[in-house]
C-alpha cells in the first residue's frame, strides 16, 4: 500500500468512528488479544514478558496509528480497519501520554500547521528538518528505543546522511551520542505524570452532560453554544452541538466521539452539512482544542467548553471595547449568575439576556477609561480579559507566516487556503503593548521580494479575498510562467485597519507551495 | 520543488512513448574510433548515442529495477558498469552485445540490505571494481545500521561476483574514481586517497575539514562522477567567504568553486570560480580551455575561472542535471531529468539540437563520453 493513499484515508477521521453504535465498543481484552495475534509474529516477549519494542514506548493515538500503519506499509502486517482501531485504542489507553506530557505540543494533533515551533537548534536540524519535532516530543521511550529509532531512520533512508543539514556533520554519531541521550532524558518512558494520570483519570461517564462552549473561527468570528454529550460506554459518545456565530448564523450538528487515554477526545461531527473533526483534551470538566473540517484542516476553530456542573467563565465576546463607546458583550461559560464587573471606567448599562451559559450585557466605556487589558469578574468567576483601548497602535497579521498549497485542477489533492486575521495592539499607561483583538481589515497581497516580483507571483499564486482568505492557484505546470513552473509564490500579506481616522498596516508572509504529497496524522 | 510536477507529467508521457515498439539494437557492435555517449534511463535502459550523428545508436535493456543508473565505462571501452536496482547492485554490460557479464549484489549476508550512494568505480587497468556499501541489518523487530565498507571485486568475477577483499571506509562516502597509479580517490567528509590493496587512507583534499582562512566549510552535493578524457575528477562546492572574524553569514560572500584531482598526475586543486547566484547540479571545465567552467541546472552558464566572471548564460526549456562535452570541446550535452538530451554550442551556448531517448526519465544518471 502506498503511503500517500493510506494517509489520505486514515487522516480523514480514522481515529473516531463515522457512525455511533455501528461498531461494538472496543474492549481492553480484545486489544490485548489482538496485540498477541497480530504483532507477536515479529514482536516476541522479552525476559520481562514485555512485547519487544511495543512495550517500551508511549504515544498519542495519532502516534500509535502511524506506527501500526507503518507496520502495514513497510512490514506487510495485515490487519482490518476495525482491528487497527481497537489496537490504537488499547495502546493509547495503556501506553499513552498524560495531559501534562502533551502540553504545549497539542498544536500537532490539532493540525495547526502554521505553528512556529520552539525547539533547540540541534533537534531542529538533526530531526526537525523532515517532520515536526512534535513527532518525537509527543512520544516517550527508553534510551534503547530512541536508539532503535535512529537506526530505523538511517537504515530505511540511507540518503538521509547525505542531505543538507546532515552532510555537514557526522549525523549518525551525533544522533546516537547526543540526540539519543537528550531524547531519553527529555522524553523517557517513565514519568510521574503518567503514573499520576493513570490513578486520577475519571470514568468516561463523568463526561456525559451539557457543555457550554465558546469558539473563534479565523476569518469568520466568534461563536458559542451548547454541546450535549451522551453515552460513555466503552469510551464512546454521541454528541450534538447547538450554537451560533456572533452574527446570529447557526452552528449546529451531530456526531460521535471516542475518548482515548482518559482525556484525548476525538470526534467526527457534521456541522451544517460539513464534516468536521474535534481534537480536544478533556481535563477537570474543561474541554479544549480545535475543530476543523475533515477535508480542509486549515479551516477550523479554537474551541473551549465547560461542563454544566462546573461554574466557569470561558470567554467575553468580543474581547475589546473602545474608550468612550457603548457596546454589547457576551459572556460565555457555565453556571453563570450575578452581574459582571469590568473594572473602573466600564459601566454596566443593562443586562440583555441571562442564562447559566450566557450573559449578554450592554456596557459603556468612559472616554477616560484606562487603556489596558483587564480581567472580567462574575461573582467568584474570572479568567477572560477585556481589552479597553483608545487607539490602535499596531496591527499584526496572524498567522505572521503561513503556508498555502496549490491543488485541485484534476488532481486528488485539494488546495490548502491561507486564512488571515488582523490583530490590533495598543499601548497602556505604563507604555506596555497589549493585545486588543481581531479587527475588521481590508486585505491584499504583494510580492515578498524582488524574485517574487520578477516571477509575477501575485498574478499566478492565487487570489486574496475580501475576508482574508487566500485561494491558491491550480496545481500543475503553468505554461504562462517562466519555465512552465507551477503556481508557487512568495507573498507579503497586507492588512489595513481603519481606526479613528488613521489607517494602520500589518504585514505577514505567505508561501504558496506545492501539495503535501504525504499528509500523515502528525506533521 | 517547483519542477516536481513537471517531472511527473513529462515522465508519464515519456513512458507512453517508450511503449511504442522500437527495433532491437542490442546486437549492434560499437565502431572502433567512433565517439559515443552512454546514459541510462527508466524503465531500465542503457543507451549508446553516436555523437557523430547525434542519435541513439543502440539500447541495452538492463535487469532489475532502475536507479540511480550511475555508470562507468571500462578503460578498454568495451563495458559499462551500472549501479542500479535501487542502489543495491552493480551490473557489467558488454557494449557490443548488450550481454550482462558482471553482477555484484552489495549485500553480503542474509538479512542485510546494502546500498551504495553513487560510490563505485573501476580501476585504471580495468581489472578491479570498487564499491562502497552502506549496510543495514534487518532483525525481526529492529534495524541495525552497520559500518560502511569498501568492497573490491575482480571485473571477471562473473554474474555472481564474490568479494576479493573489503575494508572499512568513512560514513557519508559518495563518488569515487581510480587513478593511474592504482590508488583510489573517494569523496566523503573529505576526499581520501586510498590504497585499494591495503585500505590505507590519507586525506587528498580536505573538504568538511578544510582550513581556508575566512571561509566556511564547503557544501558538496555531487553525484556525477564524469570520466573526463584529461583524467580530471571534478566536484563542485559552494562556500561562504566571510567579511571578517565575526563570520557573520549576513555579510558573507557566497561562492562556487571546484575541487579537482588529476587521476594521471595526482595533482589536486581547489578553486573558487564564481559568486553563488544560482544553483548548478553539475559543472565541468572545457576540454578546449581549462579556464572555462560550464555549469547547468536551470540555465546553462559559462564562467571565466581566473576572472571569476560569468561570460554567458543560456535559458533552458527545462532543468537539466548533467553536463558533458564531446572530445573536441565544441559541443555541450545536457542530460538528466526527462528523456531528451539538449545539444548546445559550446561557444554561443545556444541550443542546436536535441536527442530524444526511448524510455523515460534519466533522473540523476551520469552521461559518459568515450571513444571506442
Ligand atoms: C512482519 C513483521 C512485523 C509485524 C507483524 C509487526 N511489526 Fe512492528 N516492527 C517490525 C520491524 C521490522 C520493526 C523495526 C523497523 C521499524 O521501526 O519500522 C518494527 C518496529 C515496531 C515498533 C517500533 C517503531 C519505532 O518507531 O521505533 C513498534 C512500536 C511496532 N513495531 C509495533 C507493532 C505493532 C503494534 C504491531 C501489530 C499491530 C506490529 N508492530 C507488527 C516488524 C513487524
Ligand atoms: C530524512 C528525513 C528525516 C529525518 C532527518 C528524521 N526523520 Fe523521523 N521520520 C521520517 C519519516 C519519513 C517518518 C515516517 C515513517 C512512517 O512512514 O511512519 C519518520 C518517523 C518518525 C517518528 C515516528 C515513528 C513511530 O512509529 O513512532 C519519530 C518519533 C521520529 N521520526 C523521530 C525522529 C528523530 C528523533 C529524528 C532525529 C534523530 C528524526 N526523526 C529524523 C523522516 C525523518
Amino acid at each position: 500500500m502506498k503511503a500517500t493513499r493510506i494517509w489520505r484515508y486514515l487522516s480523514a477521521g480514522a481515529l473516531a468512528m463515522t457512525a455511533f453504535g455501528v461498531l461494538q465498543p472496543a474492549l481492553a481484552a480484545d486489544g490485548k488479544a489482538l496485540l498477541e495475534a497480530k504483532c507477536k509474529v515479529c514482536h516476541l516477549p522479552d525476559d520481562n514478558g514485555v512485547q519487544r519494542r511495543i512495550g517500551y514506548q508511549r504515544k498519542t493515538p495519532e502516534g500509535w496509528l502511524m506506527t501500526i500503519a507503518r507496520m502495514q506499509i513497510m512490514h506487510g502486517l495485515e490487519i482490518s480497519d476495525d482491528d487497527r482501531r481497537t489496537l490504537v485504542k488499547y495502546l493509547a489507553d495503556t501506553q499513552g501520554l498524560a495531559p501534562a506530557e502533551a502540553e504545549g505540543l497539542r498544536y500537532a494533533m490539532e493540525r495547526r500547521l502554521n505553528t512556529i515551533e520552539e525547539f533547540d537548534t540541534q533537534s531542529k536540524e538533526m530531526c526537525g528538518r523532515c517532520h515536526s519535532p512534535s513527532r518525537f516530543a509527543l512520544q516517550r521511550r527508553t534510551a534503547k528505543e530512541w536508539e532503535h529509532l535512529v537506526h530505523f531512520h538511517l537504515g530505511q533512508w540511507p540518503s538521509l546522511e547525505y542531505q543538507a543539514m546532515s552532510r555537514d556533520r557526522d549525523w549518525l554519531e551525533l544522533a546516537l551520542k547526543e540526540m539519543v541521550p537528550t531524547l531519553a532524558e527529555r522524553y523517557g518512558l517513565d514519568d510521574p505524570a503518567w503514573s499520576k494520570w493513570q490513578q486520577e483519570r475519571p470514568a468516561p461517564t463523568a463526561l456525559v452532560g451539557r457543555w457550554s462552549f465558546s469558539g473563534h473561527m479565523p476569518t469568520r468570528g466568534d461563536l458559542h453554544g451548547v454541546m450535549s454529550v451522551e453515552g460513555g460506554e466503552g469510551d464512546n459518545f454521541r454528541i450534538s452541538l447547538d450554537g451560533r456565530y456572533a452574527d446570529g448564523k447557526p452552528f449546529k450538528g451531530k456526531g460521535s466521539a471516542i475518548l482515548f487515554t482518559g482525556h484525548e477526545w476525538r470526534a467526527n461531527v457534521e456541522i451544517d452539512g460539513v464534516a468536521m473533526r474535534q481534537v480536544f483534551s478533556v481535563v477537570n470538566g474543561e474541554m479544549k482544542g480545535r475543530m476543523f473540517e475533515t477535508e480542509h484542516d486549515e479551516r477550523g476553530l479554537d474551541f473551549v467548553a465547560a461542563k454544566s456542573d462546573q461554574a466557569r467563565l470561558l470567554a467575553v465576546q468580543p474581547e475589546f471595547l473602545k474608550a468612550g463607546e457603548e457596546a454589547e458583550l457576551t459572556l460565555v461559560g457555565s453556571g453563570l449568575s450575578g452581574k459582571p464587573d469590568f473594572g473602573p471606567g466600564v459601566q454596566l448599562v443593562k443586562v440583555l439576556e441571562q442564562s447559566p451559559e450566557r450573559l449578554v450585557v450592554k456596557v459603556r466605556a468612559a472616554a477616560d477609561a484606562a487603556p489596558g487589558s483587564r480581567e472580567v469578574k462574575l461573582g467568584k468567576l474570572s479568567g477572560p480579559s477585556l481589552a479597553v483601548y483608545k487607539r490602535i497602535d499596531e496591527v499584526k497579521v496572524v498567522p505572521g507566516y503561513a503556508i498555502a498549497r496549490i491543488g485541485d485542477n484534476g488532481g486528488a489533492t485539494p488546495k490548502v487556503q491561507g486564512r488571515f486575521e488582523a490583530e490590533g495592539w495598543a499601548t497602556d499607561a505604563a507604555g506596555k503593548a497589549y493585545r486588543v483583538g481581531i479587527l475588521p481589515a481590508s486585505w491584499s497581497v504583494e510580492p515578498f521580494n524582488e524574485r517574487a516580483a520578477e516571477d509575477e507571483d501575485v498574478k499566478f499564486a492565487g487570489v486574496m479575498q475580501k475576508d482574508g482568505v487566500f485561494l491558491p492557484g491550480d496545481a500543475g505546470p503553468n505554461p504562462a510562467r517562466r519555465m512552465s513552473t507551477n503556481n508557487a509564490g512568495n507573498l507579503k500579506v497586507i492588512a489595513e485597519v481603519e481606526d479613528g481616522g488613521q489607517t494602520l498596516k500589518g504585514e505577514g508572509q505567505l508561501i504558496v507551495t506545492v501539495q503535501r504529497w504525504n499528509n500523515p496524522p502528525l506533521p | 520543488m517547483n519542477n516536481k510536477n513537471r517531472f511527473a507529467l513529462v515522465s508519464t508521457l515519456a513512458l507512453l512513448a517508450a511503449l511504442q515498439a522500437h527495433a532491437d539494437t542490442s546486437g549492434k557492435a560499437l565502431v572502433k574510433g567512433h565517439e559515443y555517449m552512454a546514459v541510462t534511463n527508466t524503465p531500465n535502459n542503457l543507451h549508446l548515442i553516436d555523437l557523430k550523428t547525434e542519435s541513439v545508436y543502440k539500447t541495452c535493456e538492463m535487469p532489475d529495477r532502475f536507479g540511480p543508473g550511475t555508470l562507468f565505462i571500462s578503460p578498454d571501452k568495451t563495458r559499462a558498469y551500472v549501479l542500479n536496482n535501487n542502489y543495491r547492485d552493480i551490473y557489467g554490460v558488454e557494449l557490443d552485445t548488450c550481454k550482462q557479464v558482471f553482477h555484484a549484489r552489495l549485500a553480503q549476508k542474509a538479512g542485510e540490505d546494502a546500498r551504495s550512494m553513487f560510490s563505485f568505480t573501476v580501476s585504471a587497468d580495468g581489472k578491479e571494481l570498487y564499491a562502497v556499501a552502506n549496510p543495514m541489518q534487518r532483525a525481526i523487530d529492529h534495524y541495525v545500521v552497520g559500518e560502511p565498507r569498501m568492497q573490491v571485486y575482480s571485473t571477471d568475477a562473473g554474474l555472481d561476483a564474490k568479494l576479493l577483499r573489503s575494508f572499512p571506509v568513512p560514513r557519508q562516502s559518495y563518488v569515487m574514481q581510480a587513478a593511474d597509479d592504482g590508488s583510489l580517490y573517494l569523496a566523503g567528509p573529505d576526499i581520501y586517497k586510498i590504497d585499494p590493496k591495503t585500505g590505507e587512507r590519507t586525506v587528498a583534499l580536505a573538504s568538511r575539514n578544510w582550513q581556508r582562512p575566512g571561509y566556511s566549510a564547503p557544501d558538496v552535493l555531487y553525484f556525477w562522477p564524469h570520466q573526463q578524457p584529461n583524467r580530471d575528477f571534478t566536484l563542485l562546492y559552494t562556500a561562504a567567504r566571510f567579511a571578517d572574524e565575526k563570520q557573520d553569514p549576513e555579510t558573507a560572500e557566497y561562492l562556487y568553486g571546484y575541487m579537482n584531482i588529476n587521476l594521471k598526475t595526482g595533482k589536486t586543486e581547489v578553486r573558487d570560480f564564481a559568486p553563488l547566484t544560482e544553483l548548478y547540479f553539475t559543472g565541468l571545465r572545457s576540454p578546449k580551455d581549462p579556464n572555462l567552467m560550464y555549469g547547468v541546472l536551470n540555465r546553462l552558464t559559462k564562467y571565466d575561472i581566473a576572472k571569476q566572471q560569468l561570460i554567458k548564460a543560456q535559458e533552458l526549456d527545462h532543468s537539466y542535471y548533467c553536463i558533458a562535452f564531446n572530445h573536441a570541446g565544441d559541443k555541450v550535452y545536457l542530460a538528466g531529468t526527462f528523456n531528451d538530451i539538449g545539444i548546445h554550442d559550446a561557444e554561443s551556448l545556444e541550443k542546436i539540437g536535441s536527442i530524444k531517448l526511448p524510455g523515460g526519465d534519466m533522473a540523476v544518471s551520469t552521461t559518459q563520453v568515450f571513444i571506442r
